[in-house]
């Protein structure tokens, strides 16, 4: 583990005996009943007015319903009343929490306790002091207190999870469908949210909520059982995917969408080549840049040197992603042979290269071929079996915009990368990947062709970016040179995308899914970061590495539970490579 | 301008600066293996810190006297940002697998350029660096400016000074063990963490130098200048041997050649006609990268080390 | 296991692995010198010396992670190609002195990798996942879980490598060396760091890999388990080979009893320090030391 330094020691040492003081400090059926009446408490009090001007987005001035920040307040208050009556033993609900009650509950309580405060402390900040609060306002700042102390007070009860009982398999299916469809309201929500301090609130609250059903033992439940019904789960994660786009009325949020999986599929190729294999892959975006070019000069845009040709796309999609390939076995062919620093920065200076190299043939200095800085504008859109893509189309009642129709496309796209990740991963390939990831010199000791293994690594996920690239240069009507550097404000650039995977979590499917989604959104609802998005992002990215290199979505293997309590399971020495806290285990989460 | 001896002359100067910021990358690799991706920053830092003490000094000052203070400044400004960076970012990930330094480094590397980028007072844009009012001389048909004059005066002191401390100070020569063997250094009573802060302090303290050479040579600092820089100066130290400082220093010059000669004379290839000029000169430095990585990965002045299994 | 004897193969055939004046020298430093060593088929021949001798360096240049400077390294009358992969594909696995486990991969995965040389389903047909890649699958399972019985961790098959104790961990690297067939095994230190029972059950097993009709070629510094097992003993000091032949020759000889064979057979801390200079002291070491060995054997 890291090594902590004297004072976070100290800190640590201090939170620990406050909450030591804290627990116990009331009896428990006392507690228990705080954070209950707390929760209701905190519910009402979001039904009052909290401010009273209508300067801050939302409207939070009126008494009798809430209103923006105030609904998440609401939620989590709910959260917090359910997981309170299922600490009361009552038959159903008690399988709220299979490891304990206290943990789950402290946490929501402290997912009220912050994202109501939060949106008292928005409120004092943006317009400037806490007269702006209405009695409503420090009401229900107040409210959440006893649950919050209630929860604290409560004696810890962490527990063996018991073995669920066994349910029948379309009870099962009822389940995840229950979840898919919750997960895609949450995400629907969040790439609604249309002013800055609800997504911050709606981060807060998500993320506690999160850690309380981690803690409680249900993340584990919900898991085993997406793994036993994966067939299943993974086609209701497509159709909940697919009706994203109609349940948008307008096209905008598909766009946001379409550039989600973009950035995400090109996060799940890289996720191949860092992830699995841990090549130091800096430059990877410049794939998603061939792809993007090749696709772009054989769509017959007026102003490619090859707009005589007419390519259907599904060959300029092959094209490209052979275009990738090429490169890729170019750029790793000399350096995959030498240690795994040099090819960060090979693969950083090819980075640079390909964006000098679009910039340049423009005709001056050098052949007229990319246009040089003003790109290749008027990309055609694609036609599949007749169907334009860039008009929208109309589903009974639903319109299906321009994005939403690429949406559709870019889906099918992620799906087929997925399946490649998760059958490349699963696979003899996949674990003489891993291996090299491991120990290299042991991998090449059983037989595992190093230099061979990494290279198609290396390709497969050149191919991948490449093959997402041809897609986006239709979607986005254009392609220039600009966003194929190392790091810029907007996503996608290799830093991006490299952090997308490292705070997602490497070697899974979902985390750098989830790690593309959060850094896409972020920037983009966050906009008073603006200027200081950079600034703060690299400063993310050094707390990251400092507290949770392992990302969000840590590949924990269930079977480490049962070590826990195995007497045999002694810790064993480093093995010089053996990492403790990047838990990268088998791909495919 | 561009006869041979001018174009080898701009190679000398560039690549001195390439060389001076490249030793900061070797010894940082030489004892942690750890590819310092902020070290481009902290030379931008140091530029941005020598200019600081120029603004602060009472208006009309000469620059002959300012210069030596400004060295200082950038020095202490590059210094305690790479000593802090290596206290607060990178010690704690010294046990944790390779890719997370280098992800921390990646983060501290954006923070500092964005830091000044939007801190610093009107560092949007680059900021004007003073000049000496010397020169330019002529020497033998070469056209030789204040700023050169003084890069190629600086980067030969910086390499004496180093080589002496390397090898004749008792820092020096526990940097040479911890080098060789962190863990038997350790046994003999080298205080490891001391060293690998030296190191990073030294490199640093050779950057600022470097800055000042490039703020008096182009007349401009800019947030955005360590990045390329840093590139440049990372392809030095592998194209010299990484580790090896003498290499770092004999790889940027290389490297500045290459780049000077290239720009000046690619097009008379046949063929080539376009990729030749200013616009093509990162390209072709990158293009060397790869063949000495393919031809003499260990560079120029480095060794085969055996690996122990 | 008392009375299982050490035999001598004597065989007239070609030696599995012959190998011929192996030097490799690093710079100025010469850590191996003129080596000749033989293997024959079903041997288990022993490796011995003091630390820094050489004898994972030879080990390194057998399994091409080193090129030797001067000398040949045949097996089946083969000249080996200096690339692991390459070597392990001919036929020699080896396990390392320090434990060398895909720490984040399963037992089970452990052992899989181990399978690669003799399994050939690349990435199309992961992809394509047709019934030739089914099978292959299934195969290579069960013959790794096959393994894994052998060596007794079936128990364990899903459990996290770097989970293990620490002489487990031991035995899946060899479950996962024996896992590419090979027809010669190179064990480096196997019983390092183990109590007496395990190093019994080490015996065993290496027997039991024998028995298998795999060859091994063993460095260790258990004396009793080396002679316990093998049919001959060479004895590496400062890279050359000084002797090499049954027990009572490597233990009777001078140059070994000076350089080295004072090893107490528990590893008790200081309770020998074998130097050159001080014979007698060396003398009532070896005197020791072979009363002990006589003692507890057998």
């Amino acid at each position: 583990m890291t090594t902590t330094s004297p004072t976070l020691a100290l800190l640590r040492r201090q939170a620990a005996g406050t909450l030591a003081r804290l627990e116990g400090s009331a009896p428990a059926p006392v507690a228990r009943a705080l954070v209950a009446g707390g929760a209701v408490l905190t519910i009402a009090s979001a039904f009052l007015s909290w401010t009273w001007t209508a300067d801050f987005p939302g409207d939070l001035t009126v008494s009798g319903y809430p209103g923006g920040l105030q609904w998440l307040t609401v939620a989590t208050g709910l959260l917090l009343l359910l997981q309170t009556l299922a600490a009361y033993d009552l038959p159903v609900l008690r399988a709220l929490a299979p490891t304990g009650h206290t943990a789950p509950l402290r946490r929501l309580a402290l997912a009220a306790f912050a994202t109501t405060w939060f949106t008292l402390a928005a409120i004092a900040i943006e317009l400037g002091g806490l007269a702006n609060l209405t009695t409503g306002g420090f009401i229900a700042g107040l409210a959440v207190l006893p649950a919050l102390y209630g929860a604290l007070a409560l004696p810890a009860d962490h527990r063996p999870a018991k073995a669920p009982a066994a349910t029948s398999p379309w009870i099962e299916r009822l389940w995840v469908t229950l979840i898919t469809a919750a997960g895609l309201l949450l995400f629907t929500y969040g790439i609604d949210t249309s002013y800055g301090e609800l997504f911050e609130g709606y981060l807060i609250a998500a993320g506690f909520s999160a850690a309380a059903y981690l803690k409680s033992g249900l993340f584990e439940r919900g898991a085993a059982l997406l793994q036993r019904q994966r067939p299943f789960a993974m086609t209701a994660a497509f159709v909940a995917a697919a009706l994203f786009p109609l349940t948008q009325n307008n096209d905008h949020d598909a766009n946001v969408g379409v550039n989600i999986l973009i950035f995400a599929t090109v996060a799940l190729g890289l996720n191949i080549v860092v992830g699995l294999t841990g090549l130091l892959d800096l430059g990877y975006v410049a794939f998603l840049g061939v792809g993007a070019y090749t696709a772009a000069l054989v769509s017959g845009s007026p102003f490619s040197p090859f707009h005589n040709a007419q390519v259907p796309f599904w060959a300029a999609a092959l094209i490209g992603a052979g275009v990738s390939i090429v490169f890729g076995v170019l750029i790793g062919a000399p350096t995959l042979r030498l240690r795994g620093d040099y090819l960060a920065i090979v693969t950083i200076g090819f980075g640079e290269i390909f964006h000098i190299t679009v910039q340049n043939l423009d005709g001056t200095s050098g052949p007229k071929i990319t246009n040089g800085p003003n790109g290749i504008p008027q990309i055609p859109d694609i036609s599949i079996f007749g169907l334009n893509l860039g008009t929208a189309h109309q589903l009974g009642s639903i319109t299906i915009g321009r994005f939403a129709n690429y949406f559709f496309l870019m889906l099918i796209v992620t799906l087929i990368v997925v399946a490649v990740f998760s059958r490349a991963g699963n696979s003899r390939i996949g674990r003489a990947w891993i291996a090299i990831r491991e120990d290299e010199t042991a991998a090449e000791a059983m037989g595992i062709n190093g230099f061979r293994t990494k290279l198609t690594a290396f390709a497969l996920g050149a191919a991948l970016a490449g093959l997402a690239g041809t897609v986006s240069a239709h979607v986005t009507y254009n392609v220039v040179p600009d966003p194929y550097v190392f790091a810029g404000s907007t996503p996608p650039n290799s830093a991006f995308l490299l952090a997308a995977v490292v705070l997602g979590g490497m070697g899974t499917v979902s985390g750098p899914l989830l790690g593309a989604s959060l850094l896409y959104l972020i920037p983009e609802k966050l906009s008073f970061l603006q200027n200081y998005q950079l600034l703060a992002f690299g400063v993310a990215l050094i707390l990251l590495m400092r507290f949770r290199p392992e990302g969000i979505i840590a590949n924990r293997r269930r079977k480490l539970e049962f070590h826990a309590d195995d007497a045999d399971a002694v810790e064993i020495p480093e093995q010089g490579s053996g990492p403790d806290n990047v838990n990268l285990s088998k791909a495919g989460a | 301008m561009h006869t041979l001896p001018q174009q080898l002359a701009n190679g000398l100067f560039l690549g001195s600066t390439y060389g001076l910021i490249a030793i900061g990358y070797t010894m940082v690799y030489g004892i942690v293996q750890l590819i310092n991706f902020a070290h481009g920053e902290i030379f931008m830092t140091g530029g941005f810190g020598a200019l600081t003490v120029y603004l602060v000094l009472p208006h009309g000052t000469s620059l002959w006297l300012a210069l030596p203070l400004m060295l200082i400044g950038g020095a202490l400004t590059s210094v305690l940002i790479a000593l802090g960076a290596e206290r607060f970012a990178y010690r704690p990930l010294r046990n944790a697998p390779r890719l997370a330094p280098l992800i921390a480094a990646i983060g501290l590397s954006l923070a500092l350029q964005q830091a000044v980028h939007n801190l610093y007072p009107k560092a949007t844009s680059p900021r004007a660096f003073p000049q000496l009012a010397a020169g330019p001389w002529h020497l033998a048909g070469i056209r030789i400016q204040s700023g050169d004059l003084f890069t190629v005066l600086a980067a030969p002191i910086c390499m004496i000074i180093l080589a002496l401390f390397v090898q004749r100070s008792r820092t020096g020569r526990a940097m040479q063990a911890t080098a060789q063997d962190p863990d038997t250094a350790q046994l003999m009573g080298i205080d490891t963490n001391k060293i690998i802060a030296a190191a990073f302090g030294i490199g640093a303290l050779f950057a600022a130098v470097a800055a000042v050479c490039y703020g008096l040579r182009y007349g401009e600092v800019d947030y955005s200048m360590g990045f390329q820089a840093g590139l440049k100066a990372f392809t030095a130290a592998v194209l010299g041997g990484i580790g090896n400082i003498y290499g770092a220093m004999l790889g940027g010059l290389v490297l500045g050649l290459a780049e000077a000669l290239a720009t000046a004379y690619i097009s008379n290839v046949p063929g080539m006609q376009q990729l030749g000029g200013g616009s093509w000169a990162d390209v072709w430095a990158f293009v060397l990268l790869i063949l000495v990585l393919l031809l003499r990965p260990q560079g120029l002045l480095g060794e085969r080390v055996a690996d122990r299994a | 296991m008392t009375d299982v004897t050490t035999t001598t193969v004597t065989s007239t055939a070609a030696p599995l692995l012959d190998v011929r004046g192996v030097t490799m020298r690093f710079g100025g430093l010469t850590a191996v010198n003129n080596v000749d060593l033989t293997v024959g088929e079903g041997e288990i021949i022993g490796l011995i010396g003091p630390n820094g001798a050489g004898k994972t360096t030879f080990f390194n240049c057998l399994t091409g992670l080193y090129v030797p400077t001067e000398g040949t390294v045949k097996y089946r009358d083969k000249v080996l190609p200096p690339k692991p992969h390459l070597v392990t594909q001919a036929g020699i696995a080896r396990t390392f002195q320090n434990i060398r486990l895909f720490a984040n991969m399963t037992v089970l995965e452990n052992v899989l990798v181990g399978r690669h040389s003799r399994t050939k389903e690349g990435l199309i047909s992961a992809l394509v996942r047709g019934p030739g890649y089914r099978r292959a699958e299934a195969d290579s399972r069960a013959k790794a879980m096959d393994l894994l019985e052998f060596t007794g961790l079936a128990g364990k098959a899903d459990h996290l490598a770097r989970n293990l104790p620490y002489g487990e961990q031991r035995k899946l690297e060899i479950a996962r060396a024996l896992a590419s067939e090979p027809g010669l095994l190179l064990l480096d230190e196997p019983t390092a760091g183990m109590n007496p029972q395990e190093t019994r059950a080490a015996e065993e097993l290496v027997f039991a890999i024998r028995d298998r009709g795999i060859a091994i070629l063993v460095i260790e510094h258990d004396m009793r388990f080396i002679f316990n097992l093998c049919d001959r003993t060479a004895v590496l000091v400062q890279g050359q080979k000084i002797v090499e032949g049954d027990r009572e020759t490597v233990q009777n000889d001078e140059r070994v009893i000076t350089a080295y064979l004072g090893e107490p057979l528990e590893s008790v801390p200081g309770a020998s320090d074998s130097t050159a200079d001080d014979s007698t002291a060396d003398d009532n070491d070896t005197a020791d030391g072979a009363a002990d060995s006589t003692e507890n054997d057998e």
